[in-house]
């Protein structure tokens, strides 16, 4: 009973301090290397934030307005769904579900739907274009990333996140599949449509999904966003880099560490890469990444079959 | 095996759910809204399915829905005459037709509720319901789900091989299309274009 | 006190500026973008401050009108070097680039803390067009479809799809004069299927850029070549600064930006050139299309036309750059990525030619015909050619065409540089 209280507390913990969090980070991330450190930094995002809770939410001719609010709070509650996922230790997780990792899949699914209609309900030209494409780009990564957790359940033979983590005891699947992990990044950025695979809400729409909305309902776009790179984060965390396995540290630790450490990794990626050109990244995804995930999933296999 | 009363309301929360997004599919206007509701109601029935100790059914539901759903919204608004499902239309047709076709399937289903007698058969202590569905899928009816495996795999490689920039009849950019039945003729299996929209430019000539 | 302390946190918060561009000099947007105090934003939605810049022409009022009106309040307008709209009162004006800043922070603080009052709305708010749709559900008329509820008629395939026979419904719509996306002015109407544009056109054309004052001075008397040069890099940088921004390459971008501000003949393009390789922008981002044939690469002249491999820079018929052995640079292919390697070659070459021109202070000898950043300025100042963009955008999918035209200089240059000399 006390640690599904802790474990559910743990998740609204992570979802209040998730956004600061990202928030923080990325801007470190974007002013390392010239160390060039304003106040700015810690306090930027608070007071971003009340900026925006601030600015009245702005209507469009005709929107679909249950859509147009529903998504973004629909958004933060299948990140919630995702963080509610990842286990802290071998008994502190709040949903211990014996098909974690496929309802981690259909969070993915459910994603593309809610950000589709987060574009598509404001009734306004540059979100919609937007939300098509990143339906396109949706329906590309979830067939890679569910091939890549398969192969991260096959040594595990269970759906089970805490088994995924159990049998990793031995090895970790970041070096028992070494295809898996950076596959699995490419999921993170396609459904977080962070950085590279932002073609929801780029540059070139004015904003995409994003460009009509403002005030408090963009606040909320923008922490469900940051709490889905988190949930993400902490999921890759826990299928590839073994969880709160590891010495010295109790559990609970090393799953923070690991998925902080996931989360730079993406932060850094959105950093430094351009956004790819959606037909370049479909591309990509079907021709050379499906494919190799399949020799993911064929090398996962072989390899439990052999053990 | 005994179950909480939350079990009970969660079961009648969503069996609601299902019913009231279920009718809303029909009432409402768009096409995209309407396969929304429509994934509302088999999120809920999914739900409830889980409630049955069908885990992996249930959980699949979901992600089976949702992509089955969104291409389904998607390609709606692609083909249909509506600049993005934004205007609003009519949900409903051949009215009769399917009163009297709703009407049949809900008598017929009331009765095999009401005068089958179900099984009372309480789940085995233990039961791993992931497991026995793989041994109940690759046991027996292996040869089934295979068969229906290798089918839907060689369908969806038959799409994407259609839809793909290397197209059957050629690089979608230099637009694809297909041979004439005789040599230099037509392109086949083309609409037939009408006298009435002469007024716009046609890539090619007929008379 | 709960919204006191909220408010007074907002005031404190980076300023979210939305820029809309009339005649200006470049200069000033280095200032806005690298101050740790402003963000300029996207979307007038996103912004706290609307910022008008110079003087608008009166055919972009109405579009001026628009963009004002799409600010959710609480919001404010400030005009830097321009004729506020009459429509408005108490507007907040400024005149001198280096109270701008302090400015836009000011007006947002008396916002959030509410001692100014929003703006108010210029235009009425109600639909474009009437509602017109009968019935429950307002589909109206007959069948499915019905008739035409917001005055927009469904789409019925206009137009026959341009690549691979799929036709899918086209959707119209206008877009600018000041989209971020594209040069200040340029407005257009465009036919989409799907994300591909089935027609762009250009229905105003760019407003006209002022180019660094030395070109001006270029034309009337010998300038120092390192002058003259560095501010050739300078206009480089700053174009490579927009591509790099639409291309979400945010710190790169302003990497560009400040090696621009800084810019002298000691400074070196290496580390950009290789954070911009690193990154892989070249081979990620759309770059093999917006090939230029040799007439529309005439037409627009300069570093475009040199990226189509087209011989020709008036600097070669300059005694005092043939004197340090100046021979233009040149690509074949005429893409959109041929054009950003030019440019980042030209920014090299200038900085080159100044270093080598600063010891002697060498000054240019032919004041008929100065080849600027843009193009060739011997009889008349390079035109506007957005028309060409009617030709080069049907067919590509929207993120091409948005890398397209910002890597495509189209912009006429005034004939004079305005009020940066005063």
């Amino acid at each position: 009973m006390i640690e599904s209280l802790a474990s559910l507390l743990m998740v609204l913990v992570v979802l209040a301090l998730g956004p600061y969090v990202v928030a923080v980070m990325d801007r470190l991330v974007a002013t390392a290397p010239r160390g060039a450190l304003a106040s700015d930094v810690w306090l930027g995002p608070l007071s971003r934030a009340a900026w925006l809770l601030t600015q009245h939410a702005n209507a469009t001719e005709a929107p679909d307005w249950q859509a147009w609010r529903l998504a973004p709070a629909l958004y933060l509650a299948l990140a919630a769904v995702g963080l509610a996922l990842v286990p802290w230790s071998p008994t502190l997780i709040a949903t211990d579900l014996v098909t974690s990792v496929v309802l981690w899949g259909s969070v993915e699914a459910l994603a593309t739907v809610v950000i589709f209609l987060h574009g598509w309900s404001a009734n306004a030209v540059l979100p919609l274009i937007g939300a098509y494409r990143y339906v396109a780009l949706g329906l590309s990564y979830i067939l890679i990333s569910m091939f890549v957790l398969i192969g991260a359940a096959l040594p595990a033979e269970s759906l089970q996140l805490t088994q995924v983590v159990a049998s990793q005891e031995s090895l970790w699947n970041v070096v028992r599949q070494p295809l898996g992990l950076p596959l699995f990044l490419v999921v993170g950025l396609g459904l977080t449509f962070w950085g590279p695979l932002n073609l929801a809400d780029s540059t070139d729409l004015a904003g995409g999904t994003a460009a009509e909305v403002s005030g408090p309902s963009r606040l909320v776009w923008e922490c469900a966003r940051a709490v889905m790179l988190v949930a993400f984060s902490g999921i890759a965390a826990t299928a590839f880099l073994g969880g709160w396995l590891g010495p010295w540290l109790p559990g609970p630790v090393w799953v923070l560490l690991k998925t902080l450490f996931v989360l730079a990794l993406l932060l850094w990626l959105g950093q430094w890469l351009p956004r790819v050109a959606p037909e370049r990244c479909v591309t990509l995804m079907w021709i050379v990444l499906l494919p190799l995930s399949f020799v993911d999933l064929v090398w996962a296999g072989v390899l439990a079959l052999w053990a | 095996m005994e179950h909480s009363i939350f079990v009970d309301i969660a079961f009648l929360l969503l069996a609601v759910l299902a019913v009231v997004a279920g009718w809303r599919v029909f009432r409402t206007d768009s096409m995209v809204r309407a396969s929304f509701f429509l994934l509302v109601s088999f999120i809920a029935v999914g739900a409830i399915m889980m409630l049955l100790a069908a885990e992996y059914l249930g959980v699949a539901m979901f992600f089976m829905m949702a992509v089955e759903m969104m291409v389904m919204a998607l390609f709606m608004v692609m083909f249909m005459m509506n600049p993005a499902g934004l205007n609003p239309m009519m949900m409903v047709h051949q009215h009769r037709l399917s009163i009297i076709a709703g009407a049949v399937a809900f008598f017929i289903l009331a009765a095999m509720a009401l005068f089958s007698s179900f099984p009372a058969d309480p789940l085995p202590a233990g039961l791993d319901p992931v497991r026995s569905l793989g041994h109940e899928m690759l046991g027996d009816s292996m040869l089934i789900f295979e068969s229906a495996g290798i089918v839907l795999l060689a369908t969806m490689i038959g799409v994407v091989v259609l839809s793909s920039h290397r197209g059957r009849y050629g690089a979608a950019e230099e637009g694809s299309v297909p041979p004439g039945l005789e040599p230099g003729g037509d392109p086949a299996g083309q609409p037939e274009k009408g006298e009435s929209e002469g007024g716009h430019e046609h890539h090619h000539h007929h008379h | 006190m709960a919204v006191s302390w909220l408010r007074q946190l907002a005031a404190r918060s980076c300023v979210p500026v939305y820029p809309v561009w009339g005649e200006h000099d470049e200069a000033l947007l280095a200032t806005l973008v690298l101050s740790t105090q402003i963000e300029l934003v996207d979307s007038p939605r996103h912004a706290s401050v609307l910022l008008v810049v110079g003087e608008i022409p009166a055919t972009l009022r109405d579009g001026l009108k628009h963009v004002h009106d799409q600010l959710p309040s609480p919001f404010a307008v400030v005009w830097f070097r321009g004729a506020p709209l009459i429509a408005l009162n108490a507007p907040i004006h400024v005149d001198e680039a280096d109270r701008l800043v302090d400015t836009l922070i000011r007006t947002h603080r008396e916002l959030m803390l509410g001692q100014r009052d929003s703006a108010s709305r210029l235009l009425p708010d109600e639909p474009p067009n009437p509602w017109e749709g009968l019935g429950d559900d307002g589909h109206g008329g007959e069948g499915m479809m019905g008739g035409t509820p917001y005055g927009r008629p469904m789409a019925m395939n206009m137009q026959d799809d341009l690549r691979d026979g799929l036709t899918l419904d086209s959707l119209t719509f206008r877009l600018g004069p000041f989209y971020p996306a594209l040069p200040s002015g340029l407005c257009a109407e465009i036919t989409l299927q799907g994300d591909v544009i089935q027609s762009w056109e250009t229905r105003h054309g760019a407003l006209p850029q002022r180019l660094a004052p030395v070109f001006y001075a270029a034309r009337e008397r010998p300038v120092p070549i390192a002058e003259l040069e560095l501010a050739r890099a300078r206009y480089h940088l700053v174009q490579l600064y927009r591509g790099l921004h639409l291309a979400g390459l945010e710190r790169i971008a302003r990497h560009a930006l400040s090696l621009a501000r800084q810019l002298s003949t000691a400074s070196r393009l290496d580390g950009l050139r290789r954070q911009l390789v690193r990154s892989g922008i070249f081979h990620l981002a759309a770059m093999d299309g917006g090939q230029l044939d040799t007439e529309m690469a005439a037409r627009l002249g300069g570093p475009a036309a040199r990226a189509a491999g087209l011989d020709a820079d008036l600097r070669m018929d300059d005694a005092s750059y043939q004197r340090l052995g100046f021979r233009p640079q040149c690509r074949t292919d005429g893409t959109v990525r041929a054009r950003w390697e030019q440019r980042l070659a030209e920014i090299d070459q200038s900085l080159q030619l100044a270093r080598q021109a600063e010891p002697d202070g060498l000054h240019t000898a032919n004041t008929e015909a100065v080849e600027t950043p843009r193009g060739p300025w011997s009889a008349k100042p390079p035109q506007d050619a957005s028309a060409l963009l009617d030709q080069l955008l049907p067919g590509l999918e929207w993120d091409e065409a948005m890398t397209l035209i910002a890597s495509l200089d189209s912009r006429e240059v005034a004939e004079t540089s305005g009020r940066a000399n005063i």
